[in-house]
């Protein structure tokens, strides 16, 4: 793409040492996803007998024990590529701690948790929102336990469309067909490429 | 009408084998026969509700996930149809003649003209229309005219014309359903019976019919739900032979709503009023000034059922027998309600909040599928051996994001 194409030309960029993390963690060296998670995140669909999750209750357990925070959803996310800038989303802040909202099952620790993320595109017309957002949310549908209900959206005012690019990306079934389609398929596949670094 | 239940249980019965170990969309009955039809990826599974395994695979057919399947009605024994809708833009059509030396599904025809992902498929009452609909905002009418011309030829899918494509909704039909046949159906006496009804992403629902020219148009516009219609249900046995069926509407706003249409004296009411003042204006966004006086139907939302679900309604099922209503969706609840008589404080109702209007919950289950989501709930003949009325007593069957298909006893007192 050449450089007059880019929707936004010269957008801010976060230094590495300026974006939140955990300091307790750092010192463990995180390379992109919590691996943690890896053994949901290739099982859930695609194990050839996906309710051996379910019947391997020690596992199962542990996965539900072991309750996330906001620091832990946006070191999944925050590592997702931009689709135009050789950068992360939570370098060019797009994804921003502050703007990601748990609320943790309610007493049963299986219970359903929900995770609001607000993005802040990096330009009022960002015509890449919605793939950003796709991103974002298939990201965290293959890395969050399935009680985790998912709800991406455009942070109020930063959005020329925000309610459609909202309405779109709540939409379970326009975000399945979405990604089935080949070319965005491609683009959110490489935009999560430094995810599974 | 449902008689007034005081309290009714919903207790698990084993999942149908295999599990499909990924997300599937729906199961839908045969009408008669003891079958289910279950879309995921880019197949149907075939279950026999008799074993509750499965009984037959169509595949091949679709290059993305089907997410729709609906079985033809009314055809001779030992013949089976589904109709297919799939997220690549195409319908397909696929037969099982039981007469045939290997016993499989065939594909018969693709039905090729939408723009964008089919959502949806249903074949009319007598199996004449098939009707569509798709992200890209229309519903295609299709017409079997192999039929028109006396035998039907061998085991093809018939011979499928379209004959109106609908194009008034402003986003994604979502799901479309066709009124059932019963009398009250043709009470009105001044059109086609057939009536086919359409829920979308622009949160309305819209009904449509043929006009004495033979064109289809919209003939109301539902507009009442806050976020994207999933779905819709006819009732499937009004309370009487004059009574039009009412619709069951719901939506990514959490609600459930019961519509009724405006019948006879109130019709002419309805357009007196308007005739007299144009302060009082229903919201007719979209329908074309062409649309016929006459065909023109005022539906008001008569009931929001109890609040049970706190995410989106994905499903709802109306039963025929029962009168009862089971709906699934985002949080994983199954509920069920009952009608009894309305509460009679209709002072409080208006149209924009009718209130439950003697609608009640009778019973919830949470976490039906665990953590995963519930895509679909329907009322299902049981054939299986732990009934003791094969082919009469109902249960509910749910399907998952799991992949589990998950039928589900009912008890009322």
């Amino acid at each position: 793409m050449q450089k007059s194409d880019l929707d936004n030309e010269n957008p801010t960029i976060l230094n590495v040492s300026q974006l939140p993390s955990r300091e307790q963690k750092k010192a463990i060296a995180r390379h992109g996803p919590d691996s943690s998670y890896d053994h949901l995140l290739f099982s859930r669909y695609h194990s050839s007998d996906a309710s051996s999750v379910l019947e391997d209750d020690e596992e199962y357990e542990d996965v539900f024990d072991d309750a996330l925070d906001q620091q832990e959803i946006y070191d999944l996310i925050s590592t997702v590529s931009d689709p135009e800038h050789p950068h992360t989303l939570g370098e060019l802040n797009v994804v921003r701690l502050p703007d990601i909202h748990l609320t943790p099952p309610q007493g049963d620790p299986r219970g359903l948790a929900t995770v609001l993320v607000e993005l802040t595109p990096t330009i009022n017309h960002c015509s890449l929102a919605t793939i950003i957002g796709l991103a974002v949310r298939f990201r965290l549908e293959q890395a969050l336990p399935p009680n985790y209900r998912i709800d991406v959206r455009m942070k109020e005012g930063t959005h020329a469309q925000d309610e459609q690019v909202n309405k779109q990306l709540a939409d379970k079934e326009r975000v399945a067909a979405a990604l089935e389609n080949d070319s965005l398929q491609s683009v959110v596949n490489t935009m999560l490429k430094t995810c599974v670094v | 009408m449902a008689p007034p239940t005081a309290a009714a249980s919903i207790s698990p019965l084993p999942p149908l084998h295999p599990d499909l170990c990924q997300r599937a969309w729906a199961s839908v009955p045969h009408p008669t026969l003891p079958l289910l039809a279950t879309p995921h990826a880019t197949s149907v599974a075939v279950f026999s509700l008799a074993t509750l395994s499965k009984h037959s695979v169509l595949t091949g057919g679709h290059a993305r996930s089907v997410r729709a399947a609906t079985w033809q009605p009314g055809l001779a024994p030992g013949k089976l149809r589904l109709a297919t809708g799939s997220f690549d833009a195409t319908a397909g059509l696929w037969s099982w003649d039981s007469g045939m030396e290997r016993e499989e599904w065939e594909f018969n025809l693709v039905l090729e003209g939408h723009e964008n992902e089919v959502k949806g498929v249903a074949f009319s009452p007598s199996g004449q229309y098939l009707a569509t609909c798709s992200r890209d905002k229309s519903v295609w009418i299709w017409e079997d005219v192999g039929v028109a011309g006396g035998e039907e030829e061998g085991d093809d899918g018939g011979e499928w014309e379209t004959v109106a494509v609908l194009n008034e909704h402003e986003g994604d039909v979502k799901a479309i359903a066709w009124c059932p046949d019963v009398p009250g159906r043709t009470g009105h006496g001044r059109s086609s019976a057939d009536v086919l009804a359409s829920a979308s992403y622009d949160n309305t629902v819209r009904t449509w019919r043929e006009d004495s020219d033979g064109e289809w148009v919209c003939v109301s516009v539902l507009a009442g739900h806050d976020a994207t219609v999933w779905g819709l249900q006819w009732e499937p046995k009004p309370k009487d032979d004059k009574t039009f069926p009412r619709l069951l509407t719901f939506s990514a706003d959490a609600t459930i709503r019961v519509w009724t249409l405006r019948q006879d004296d109130e019709d002419e009411e309805a357009e007196k009023q308007e005739a007299s003042s144009n302060a009082f204006r229903p919201a007719w966004g979209g329908i074309p000034n062409t649309m016929r006086r006459e065909l023109r139907e005022e539906w008001d939302c008569t009931a929001i059922l109890p609040k049970a679900h706190t995410r989106e309604v994905y499903s709802a099922t109306w039963s025929a027998d029962s009168g009862l209503v089971a709906s699934a969706g985002s949080d994983g609840i199954i509920a069920l309600y009952g009608e009894g008589s309305p509460d009679g404080d209709i002072g409080m109702a208006s149209s924009t909040d009718p209130g439950t209007n003697g609608w009640r919950l009778l019973a919830t289950v949470a976490d039906g599928h665990g953590p995963y989501e519930i895509n679909h709930i329907t009322w299902c003949k049981r054939f299986d051996a732990g009934t003791e009325r094969k082919g009469e007593e109902e249960m509910l069957i749910t399907t998952g994001d799991d992949g589990v298909i998950r039928p589900w006893q009912v008890r009322t007192s």
